[in-house]
């Protein structure tokens, strides 16, 4: 019997993204939220009948949030609430997947530096309550790596810098051959959700009186999604859009989702001012000032010295707010800019008797940005390694959930 | 969620999202369904307007002998493409171009097709029932599982279904006998008396298919049995709500045994943290053992088992 294909589950702090393996998109993307009862404070010794079934995960919990109480079960990349998470995965699996997990191996996602505690919890719920025949636990960042494989410019390695723009944070992780350099990885709190209240603040500065304030939001986050760009240079591009406001200055048709009318934005310098946060934070922000080149290069030069040739020329993108127009051009300008600056200062102080070679700095954007993470997982469960690196219930019941805290993609460094 | 959905809400929502979608574009899409159907949604030869649909089923040629085809010719026939795929089962395809406006009705009733196909030998049953005829009907089997069966066989007055299913766990056998156990207690509740009676054996199967050869006699099987009378199969609608919920059962005892698992677990998790509280209270409080207190006089007050080295000038008189 042909095995069924394993389920690719990747479990982000904003949204779940899941489906089975082989396919390029997730089949569902949803909130990762649960909403259970409100009444559910008397504590647990008071459940005797169905009660731990009476929830509602994903849009239909925030649909239904006037009577059950929304609980985000993963904060900040790491699962915060094992009981919610659970429960989570039941109604994920049996819902929206529709599968019996003691048929299927299953693909789940960890953050960079997840404790091994929380990587064993999840093999035992895993092997204990739904009986899969085999789990492996990936890290978002090398995922993101092997999805952007399928770029045209690609070099296929696991060496490379991820950079991971959600709605809530964006890192910059370091990867030298699918080993994620812990010490390396930069934050940066500055990610879609602050670049739609930018958008909002923009709107509502250039006078849009016609946007019902209940709309105001999604107005801000459709007009990001649908017209941004990055520009070379902020200030040419200003000049650019007063001399010819008409070719530039755009109109977005909206409904009032309450009476159903159509009213006109103008969509004007919030253009090219939305992915410009990236460049130049101080727009938003007035405690973080760094801009993105600057940090991704401070990553790599904190990271080993012998993987940073590896990690200039492979720079992926993944993630939602990476998805703007020319993003990855300008990221690569900019990091360049920085690099050759570095090179030619250097040359200049060995009073030109070093010559350094080149580095080759470069940016992989590619179609599967938005749901890197699930893809490269999609990829990697297709693979025939994929069993061999799994975890299997044998081993499981063998070894205990310790197994987890080991990695058989690098067995012979073990 | 008590009850499993009858039609697979994937299925739907990949085809909604097929049907709605404004640009036609080239799809290949895998999904399964429970007892190992996958089904297959892709756009044949580059011609963006159709969308194909192929489902593989084991027990499909099973089915065709209790008249699955009829079935799939009366519900999906405008769609029905008489040759399968290679390697799939059933096939049907859909022109984009002409959908009917009804696009979530038909997603809706496409994704019932796993249900529809093994919904033959249960009305194949009742239809025997309907022609009284004399005696027991042949016993129909399908193998929706490997190793894994229902069995439906009508009577002059009642049609009795059977599954047999494995569990791979002893945990999951025991909870699976605790779980059928409250079906019989929970019958004895005046709301619920017309359900369906519920028998369930491990290890010995029920007479009615105990003449089979090859059934496994060994501890990992169990047999659970249901005895439908006319109340639960004469009007159409009942007819058609026993038989959605009665096919997944097995799905349905199976997610179950999960859901008491994690329910067991967040209980085991609570009282984990109780005991940590309790643990957490015996710790010595190093706090007071470095911080100086005074008494209600003014003097300083230090633990007994701090000895001072040398009296502190200005400060021995205690």
């Amino acid at each position: 019997m042909a095995k069924l294909p394993p389920i690719v589950i990747d479990n982000g702090t904003g949204y779940t993204k899941m489906g089975f393996a082989g396919n390029t998109d997730p089949q569902f993307v949803i909130p990762t939220v649960i909403g259970l009862p409100n009444q559910s404070r008397y504590g647990i010794a008071s459940k005797r009948g169905i009660e731990d079934l009476d929830f509602h995960i994903g849009d239909e919990a925030v649909g239904n949030s006037k009577t059950y109480g929304l609980n985000y079960p993963i904060r900040h990349g790491q699962i915060d609430n094992w009981d919610h998470m659970e429960r989570y995965w039941e109604q994920s699996i049996f819902k929206y997947m529709r599968c019996e997990p003691e048929d299927h191996y299953i693909l789940l996602t960890e953050p960079p530096l997840n404790a091994p505690e929380n990587r064993e919890q999840m093999a035992e719920i895993f092997f204990e309550s739904f009986n899969v025949q085999g789990l492996y636990i990936a890290v978002q960042a090398v995922l993101a790596l092997a999805a952007s494989w399928t770029a045209k410019n690609s070099q296929q390695t696991l060496t490379g810098t991820v950079i991971d723009s959600g709605d809530g944070v964006t890192h910059v992780i370091p990867v030298a051959e699918g080993y994620v350099l812990g010490s390396s990885i930069k934050h940066i709190p500055i990610a879609g959700r602050d670049i739609t209240a930018f958008v909002q603040q923009l709107l509502r500065d250039h006078g849009e009186t016609g946007i019902p304030p209940e709309d105001s939001l999604d107005v801000a986050r459709r007009i990001k999604e649908q017209y941004s760009y990055t520009c070379h240079d902020m200030a040419k591009e200003f000049a650019k859009f007063d001399a010819d406001p008409v070719k530039h200055f755009q109109q977005f048709d909206a409904v009032n989702s309450i009476n159903q009318q159509t009213y006109r934005v103008d969509v004007g310098y919030e253009r090219f001012l939305a992915p410009e946060v990236f460049f130049n934070p101080e727009l938003v922000s007035s405690d973080f000032l760094t801009p993105l080149p600057e940090i991704v290069d401070n990553c790599i030069q904190v990271s080993p010295i012998d993987t940073r040739r590896g990690l200039y020329s492979n720079i992926v993108l993944s993630g939602g707010s990476t998805m703007f127009k020319d993003f990855g051009k300008r990221l690569q300008r900019d990091i360049k800019r920085i690099v050759d600056g570095r090179v030619r200062k250097s040359e200049e102080l060995s009073g030109g008797r070093l010559q350094a070679k080149p580095i080759d700095v470069s940016v992989v954007a590619h179609k599967k940005q938005r749901h890197a993470v699930w893809f490269g997982g999609s990829i990697m469960a297709c693979t025939d390694q994929f069993y061999q690196f799994s975890h299997t219930k044998a081993e499981y019941e063998e070894h205990g959930p310790s197994i987890c805290r080991h990695n058989r993609v690098f067995e012979s460094l073990a | 969620m008590i009850l499993l959905e009858p039609n697979s809400f994937v299925l739907e929502e990949t085809l909604l999202s097929r049907f709605n979608s404004e640009k036609q574009e080239v799809v290949d899409v895998t999904l399964v369904d429970f007892d190992n159907v996958i089904y297959r949604v892709q756009t044949p030869n580059e011609q963006r307007n159709l969308l194909n649909l192929s489902v593989e089923m084991k027990y499909f040629n099973e089915v065709v002998a209790y008249g699955a085809e009829d079935i799939l010719r009366r519900e999906y026939g405008d769609y029905l493409v008489p040759a399968a795929s290679p390697q799939y089962q059933i096939t049907l395809q859909f022109n984009l171009d002409q959908l009917p406006a009804d696009k979530a009705g038909l997603a809706k009733h496409v994704s019932m097709l796993k249900r529809n196909v093994l919904a033959s030998s249960f009305i194949r049953a009742f239809e025997y029932w309907e022609s009284q005829q004399e005696g027991a009907g042949p016993l129909m089997a399908t193998h929706y599982r490997d190793n894994e069966a229902i069995y439906v066989q009508a009577q002059q007055d009642r049609v009795t279904v059977i599954f047999s299913t494995l569990f791979k766990e002893e945990v999951d056998r025991v909870l699976g006998r605790v779980f059928l156990q409250e079906f019989v207690d929970a019958r004895r509740q005046v709301s619920i008396q017309n359900a369906p009676q519920v028998h369930y054996s491990s290890r010995e199967p029920p007479l009615e298919i105990r003449h089979l050869p090859g059934l496994r006699q060994d501890e990992s099987v169990g047999y659970v049995s249901f005895v439908l009378f006319p109340r639960h199969f004469s009007s159409a609608e009942a007819r058609e709500k026993s038989i959605s919920q009665i096919q997944l059962f097995r799905d349905y005892l199976h997610y179950h045994i999960k859901c008491a698992k994690a329910y067991m677990h967040s209980r085991m998790r609570t009282r984990v943290q109780e005991f940590l509280k309790v643990i957490n209270r015996a710790k010595p409080d190093r706090t007071t053992a470095t911080s100086e207190k005074r008494t209600a006089t003014g003097r300083y007050f230090r633990p007994q088992f701090r000895q001072p080295v040398s009296p502190q000038p200005g400060e021995g008189e205690w």
